[in-house]
């Protein structure tokens, strides 16, 4: 599971996950490049760390808030020709973190986007001791395997309203600090 | 017989939820490309029958299949089709005239006035030439149907792209095909953030219905977005229903109505050869059918 940057991570939120969780890990950060811009031979690290003007900037033309104190940004390369912007990009789901990554086009357009680390927790059940006493001893066959033991899910209507406006949040980041 | 060594898995968010496919087959770029054409289905079929979209095929009939009528796409005509007739047998408990329901409660953006407020699916007319006509002014919505309708699509575009095996997971309606069997874990109905149990599944789709996390208050009273079409009430139990068949399709639309008629689903569930369980608050199954059909592929309740 990939580590969030310290330098990115707002101050008064810790993202570490202690909890039993259902995460799958979808590609890594070079694999997502790879797949999003097939024709580029680099990517160019480009990350900001974000001045509170710019942070009050993306929020007006978002809407959302913005918790980060800084983006990774790689810019795909084509030789010396610009293919466009590879994002990563953290929202908050149900309870925890999902990375995902936004493709841009030079011009700013969503190219792409891609889930690289989805998690899901078992909500405040998990601090009851009960309920944690369930899963001691469980093996893979369990019905109640966690992590790795969990594939597919079925019955999740998850909303991926936060991503939505994560991507949003993105597009305001690509007018602020890359145009 | 090259054997599937490699396997390939990804998500993005579409049709609202994030859809999860994983591809398993001999090469890895191949398996790439082939989730890529699966996505890019998917968002298709997220463009036809999106209910907010401007421009949509059910945006459109919305807007003028009452008086003038209009040509959809065959995807969408396929889809109305088997609506029309899940309605026809199940008497009107499956309809997709029930957004008017869904629009008051908030489910569904408000579109107006002028979207009509009455109805039901005997008011739709399919005339030949996939032309779609309202008696009166209606409001469509594809939402029980049309994400089992995509996943149908992206696996027909992983096949047609040469992966042998995987599973499409669209926000719990899934399909997996290929030779190995699949596990599935199924959502506690009263506790979505828990796992009530698994079933096995083999060459097959499944459709999970529950409230979940969609339950909510209108007027002092708790409604849920499922709904009985000859009532227009909601489902309000904390029950989940999980039915399994060949096409994700069916089983989307027969989740809906086993969850308003429970055992008395089962001669429909027989003619479409699927299989159901049903989940009450406490988690435990308290029905489950097996089709009498008999086929060797039928769900395992694990």
């Amino acid at each position: 599971m990939t580590q969030i940057p310290r330098w990115i991570l707002p101050t008064a939120i810790s993202v570490t996950v202690p909890l039993p969780s259902y995460a799958v890990q979808y590609l890594s950060v070079s694999q997502a490049q790879k797949l999003c811009f097939p024709e580029a031979n680099q990517f160019v690290a480009a990350h900001v760390k974000f001045t509170p003007a710019q942070v009050k900037a993306i929020e007006a033309a978002s809407g959302e808030k913005q918790l980060l104190r800084g983006q990774e940004i790689w810019r795909a390369m084509k030789g010396e020709r610009l293919q466009g912007f590879f994002i990563v990009d953290y929202v908050i789901g149900k309870h925890l973190v999902i990375d995902y990554a936004v493709a841009l086009s030079p011009e700013g357009r969503v190219k792409q986007i891609e889930i690289l680390n989805y998690r899901e927790s078992y909500g405040g059940e998990i601090r009851n001791p009960d309920w944690r006493k369930q899963f001691v001893g469980k093996t893979a066959r369990s019905h109640f395997a966690l992590n790795e033991g969990i594939a597919n899910i079925s019955g999740a209507t998850l909303s991926c309203r936060h991503v939505t406006e994560g991507v949003r949040r993105v597009l305001a980041t690509y007018e602020v600090c890359l145009k | 017989m090259k054997f599937a060594s490699s396997e390939a898995r990804r998500a993005r968010p579409l049709l609202g939820t994030f859809v999860d496919i994983t591809a398993r087959g001999a090469d890895e770029t191949d398996l790439h490309r082939a989730i890529d054409r699966a996505f890019a289905t998917i968002q298709r079929v997220d463009r036809l029958m999106s209910f907010h979209d401007s421009g949509s095929d059910v945006w459109r009939i919305n807007r003028d299949g009452f008086p003038k009528g209009v040509i959809v796409h065959p995807w969408t005509w396929r889809v109305l089709t088997c609506a029309q007739e899940f309605s026809r047998k199940s008497n009107g408990v499956f309809d997709i005239t029930i957004g008017r329901q869904l629009v008051k409660w908030d489910y569904l953006p408000k579109l107006g006035k002028r979207f009509g407020s009455g109805g039901s699916w005997r008011d739709i007319v399919l005339d030949n030439k996939r032309n779609v006509r309202f008696h009166r002014p209606l409001i469509v919505d594809l939402g029980g149907i049309a994400k089992g309708f995509a996943v149908d699509r992206a696996v027909e575009a992983l096949k047609n792209n040469g992966v042998k095996a995987g599973i499409v997971n669209a926000g719990g309606d899934l399909r997996a095909f290929g030779s190995a069997s699949q596990f599935v874990h199924l959502r506690h109905p009263a506790w979505p953030t828990r796992i009530a149990g698994a079933v096995r599944l083999r060459e097959r789709a499944m459709a999970t219905s529950g409230v979940y996390f969609e339950r909510r208050k209108y007027r002092g009273k708790y409604v849920g977005p499922l709904l009985d079409g000859r009532t227009g009430q909601s489902g309000r139990d904390l029950i989940s229903v999980s039915v399994a068949a060949a096409e994700c399709m069916v089983a989307d639309a027969l989740t809906k109505i086993v969850f308003t008629l429970r055992e008395k689903a089962a001669d429909l569930l027989a003619q479409y050869h699927s299989d159901a369980l049903l989940l009450e608050r406490d988690g435990a199954p308290s029905w489950i059918f097996h089709s009498l059909c008999d086929t060797p592929d039928r769900i395992r309740f694990a």
